[in-house]
């Protein structure tokens, strides 16, 4: 079999998964979901309302390392803020996140807490949609706890959805009863939301939120007397990544890991080598393509103190020729390998001739430096090495 | 064999746990799946739509007994009992769990094995004769090189993100088992004038939608110069294989684009720069290397057994007559064990097969077993007086099936059943065609037939090479095999041509039997193979016996 079929995209994958899992425990589902490298990394997002302790807990069995993302509106129960501490400590979970509002957002367009009598879409957006949406960022799929025995537009949920082309929501509970989820919890004697013994039965932030008499709908309480029905998180607006400010300052990775960039005097390009000025080439650098000849900068080989080589993307390998190349040639200055690599081609880059990478700030934060460290000893497992020079 | 060194040990258990952390490092964030994929498939992990597929390789197609155990202990507590030799003298796993592969590695490093640059865009598990060190043929071991490339090529920092994938097959013998010149590199073993050991060299042959027969870059290499040589190939294709296009990448185009003189000359200018690394230590470790190769110490026993069981056991004459190739031992005889079954799936083997292969081969084959890019199983050093006890007990397993080399003895991809770029079936056709002619009692009189089927252009199933070539296409909606006749993957090498319009899946197997029918009036005595015959007399009288009398309904 020659080619991999190019990646699934989020529709194809979406709809392949529900019929794999179509009538699979829950909990195998689960397992199988968070410890999938095709997968990615996902997340819980948990109200820690009413009944969310069912996925918390089977989420804590599997693995209470999973990001579990708690949003406080600052407008909920104080009892839903003390149940959410009760149970983290309880299931052991090690990495809820406290999502609030953004401080500023918050002052120009809430400020004095009002904003949901107003109109609360607006206040939704503010306190929970944008909020989850920028902590959802590097997730690649998030676990949700609607049912469809909840009613109104979820009656029609799938297990996976595609979520406008950017992640994947997962509803494990999908398809579970009322009772389905009683017995869950009854069968594991969890602790309940303090307030589903005064007849709340879905908890959301404490303004819009209402207890449920005996008969009436099971989220009646929730925006009561509107015809809201969803607070936004559910519904697939996005907004666009906006808010994390462009940051462009470069980290520079070597053998001792990240530090900051001490080359300050600037680039030439190999066009213009013909008529540098002197003071340029008594600190010269040049950027190169990595589709360059390497012979045609012989002339200079000796007179430049830095290369900086173009990976454009990390599975474009010619960068590896290019420096391997320059160095047979008897370039001994310093030589750099600068855009997407990863932290896995350390070895790769320092074996090729480079000395150090130049990483944008994107991938410092997705690939930390320990990644970079634990590939760090390149000289050593390296079969090429044996073969070049006696030692 | 070659004897894993401590370095050896070390690299694999490293790069397995290397696997398991990127593996996390995918759950976690850190690997976006774009940039996970390629870290994968180095690792020989491949997804396929409904499953995933992994890829463990053995190189130039050695393992012992030890190995082969350790595969069907996989095949039991990962896969489903079972596991499927490739074309590529691979083993694959066609269930595994993703979640479960880093264990499957790392029981895997404990026996010296790994899945290591078998799928992706890098050099991949070089191949070889499967034959190497016993075939009375051969004139000298490919093993060596083999082993020298395949740990010089492990993890090259330069070669890991080529623009496709690399493909290395070496031979030591006058019949070319190896289908060296349909390779991105082919290396023969030759002598020079004054006797001194090298390779002729070929570059850019492959099969895929565009099949190429490798032209000589270089008629004799030294062998100090192999690896700086072998770098200046790979660099010249990093640096100018097409990135554009994936049905373009591959080094035949490169070479087709460019002409073999431009390459040729790249390649020196690039030999020039890379030769200057080499201070000969690697001479050294290929004297090493080559030490662990030396000939097992045949045992001195009476053949009798051999000759009387072949007078008194009809079933065990026919199993020697065509399962057999002469050892360069006359004491000794390479035995080809069968995963053709009739109307099983060319290739598979049950755990409980695999280990029955690996008792056969500590006991009686020096404890060796060679994978064939045909897909069957090779004790390659049996003595001749312990041939009725290795037939026993391969009868007892289902494994004496006495077909090789003959029709029945076909490759197929796995087409449609696993692979999703199949546009058509390729596993039943095969089974039909071997039920067909063991029905027909006819195999043993066609004689030597190579039929190769494959389940797309992509061409694993090498039809291009067949004898006879079968290609299953999807012509608006329903399966349509294509027929090529007059491939040949030896030193004869040949590309096979197409005869005619494709036939339908109920038609397919009736056009094969006029097919043999025509050759068994045309040849001119038993000896006169299908492809003799096709190369004496051309296409006309095959054509004329697949579709005058049947010009009802053949696909168009
Ligand atoms: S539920 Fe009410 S208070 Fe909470 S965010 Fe929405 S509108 Fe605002
Ligand atoms: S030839 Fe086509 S169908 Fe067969 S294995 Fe290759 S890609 Fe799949």
């Amino acid at each position: 079999m020659p080619l991999e079929n190019p990646i699934l995209s989020i529709s194809e994958r979406v709809t392949e998964l529900n019929s794999r899992y179509r009538n699979q425990k829950t909990e195998d589902v689960l397992r199988d979901i968070l410890k999938d490298p095709l997968f990615g990394p996902v997340a819980l997002v948990s109200s820690f309302g009413a009944e969310a302790v069912v996925l918390l807990h089977m989420i804590s069995v599997i693995d209470p390392a999973t990001p579990v993302i708690f949003i406080d509106t600052e407008m909920l129960f104080p009892q839903t803020l003390a149940y959410q501490k009760d149970l983290a400590e309880k299931f052991g979970l090690t990495d809820v996140r406290r999502i609030t509002p953004s401080r500023e957002a918050v002052f120009q367009r809430d400020t004095d807490n009002l904003l949901h009598l107003a109109d609360r879409d607006s206040c939704c957006a503010l306190r929970k949609t944008e909020p989850l949406e920028r902590a959802l960022i590097g997730f690649d799929a998030w676990i949700g706890g609607r049912k469809r025995f909840q009613g109104g537009v979820r009656v029609a949920i799938e297990m996976f959805e595609n979520e406008a082309d950017t992640r994947i929501k997962i509803n494990p509970l999908a398809h579970w009863s009322r009772e389905d989820v009683a017995d869950y919890i009854t069968v594991n004697t969890l602790p309940r939301h303090p307030l589903v013994a005064k007849g709340y039965l879905s908890i959301g932030c404490a303004p819009c939120t209402t207890p449920v008499s005996a008969g009436e709908d099971y989220r009646a309480g929730r925006w009561r007397g509107e015809e809201k029905t969803e607070c936004g998180i559910h519904l697939a607006s996005h907004v666009p990544n906006s808010g994390e400010p462009e940051v462009n300052t470069a980290v520079i990775v070597n053998d001792e890991g990240f530090a900051p960039d001490d080359w300050d005097r600037g680039y030439s390009v190999f066009e213009d080598m013909d008529d540098l000025s002197e003071t340029q080439k008594s600190a010269l650098a040049i950027d190169l393509p990595n589709t360059f000849d390497a012979t045609d900068l012989l002339p200079w080989i000796d007179q430049i103190d830095l290369i900086r080589v173009e990976f454009p993307v990390f599975s474009d390998g010619r960068g590896f020729s290019l420096a391997q190349r320059l160095r047979l040639l008897g370039y001994h200055g310093r030589l750099r390998a600068k855009g997407h690599v990863l932290a896995d081609q350390y070895a790769m880059v320092r074996r090729s001739g480079f000395d150090e990478v130049e990483i944008s700030h994107e991938l410092a934060n997705r690939q930390p430096q320990s990644q970079w460290s634990a590939r760090a000893a390149w000289q050593t497992h390296n079969y090429q090495q044996k073969f070049y020079q006696s030692t | 064999m070659y004897n894993y060194t401590t370095f050896d040990k070390d690299f694999v258990a490293t790069r397995a746990a290397q696997f398991r952390d990127q593996v996390q490092r995918r759950i976690n964030g850190s690997l976006t799946e774009d940039e996970f994929r390629p870290l994968r498939l180095m690792n020989g992990l491949y997804m396929l739509l409904h499953a995933y597929m992994l890829r463990v390789a053995i190189p130039y197609g050695t393992l012992n007994g030890t190995q082969m155990r350790a595969l069907a202990d996989v095949a039991d507590r990962w896969d489903k009992g079972y596991a499927h030799f490739s074309t590529r003298q691979n083993i694959q796993f066609h269930w595994p769990k993703l979640q479960d592969v880093p264990d499957i590695l790392e029981s895997l490093a404990k026996v010296d094995m790994h899945a290591i640059q078998t799928s992706g865009s890098c050099i991949r598990s070089v191949t070889s004769d499967h034959f190497a060190g016993a075939a009375a043929d051969e004139y000298e071991d490919p093993r060596p090189t083999a082993e020298f490339v395949r740990q010089w090529s492990t993890d090259h920092p330069e070669f890991a993100f080529l623009p496709r994938k690399f493909k290395i097959a070496v031979t030591g013998s006058a019949r070319d088992r190896a289908v060296i010149k349909l390779h991105d590199i082919g290396l023969t073993l030759v002598r020079n004038a004054a006797g001194a050991p090298g390779y002729e060299v070929s570059v850019g042959g492959g099969l895929g939608r565009t099949p190429m027969i490798g032209k000589v870059i270089r008629d004799f290499l030294p062998r100090a110069d192999l690896l700086p040589y072998l770098e200046a190939i790979l660099q010249v294709y990093n640096q100018i294989g097409r990135r554009d296009n994936k049905y373009k990448a591959r080094i035949k185009i490169t070479v087709h684009e460019h002409g073999i003189e431009e390459i040729r000359n790249r390649v020196e200018e690039s030999f020039s720069l890379q030769r200057m690394r080499f201070d000969g230590v690697d001479q050294d470790i290929f004297a090493r290397i080559e030490a662990d190769f030396a000939e097992p110490i045949y045992k001195q026993a009476s053949i009798e057994g051999y000759e009387i069981a072949r007078q008194s056991d009809p079933l065990f004459r026919s199993f020697t007559d065509t399962n057999l190739h002469p050892h360069k031992n006359a004491d000794y005889t390479i035995v080809t064990v069968s995963l053709k079954a009739h109307g099983a799936t060319p290739g598979d083997a049950s755990s409980a097969q695999m280990r029955v292969l690996a008792d056969i081969a500590e006991r009686w084959s020096h404890d060796e077993l060679r994978v064939s890019h045909e897909q069957n199983i090779i004790l390659p050093h049996v003595h001749k007086g312990d041939l009725p006890a290795v037939h026993a007990a391969l009868r007892s397993a289902g494994l004496a099936t006495a077909n090789i080399g003959l029709i029945s003895d076909l490759i197929a991809c796995p087409g449609m059943d696993y692979c999703d770029l199949a546009t058509a079936r390729s596993i039943n056709i095969a089974q039909g065609i071997a039920t067909r002619f063991d029905e027909l009692k006819l195999e043993h009189d066609i004689g030597h037939l190579k039929l190769k089927i494959s389940g797309c252009i992509n061409a694993c199933g090498h039809h291009h090479v067949g004898h006879i070539g079968i290609l299953g296409l999807e012509k608006s909606g329903v399966e349509s095999y294509q027929i090529t006749l007059g491939g040949d993957g030896t030193e004869t090498a040949s590309i096979g041509k197409i005869i005619g319009p494709g036939f339908s899946t109920d038609e397919i197997i009736p056009a094969i039997e006029r097919l043999i029918m025509a050759y068994l009036d045309l040849r001119l005595d038993a000896s006169e193979t299908f492809l003799t015959v096709f190369r004496r007399l051309g296409p006309q009288p095959f054509k004329t016996a697949l579709y005058t009398n049947e010009v009802k309904n053949h696909a168009a």
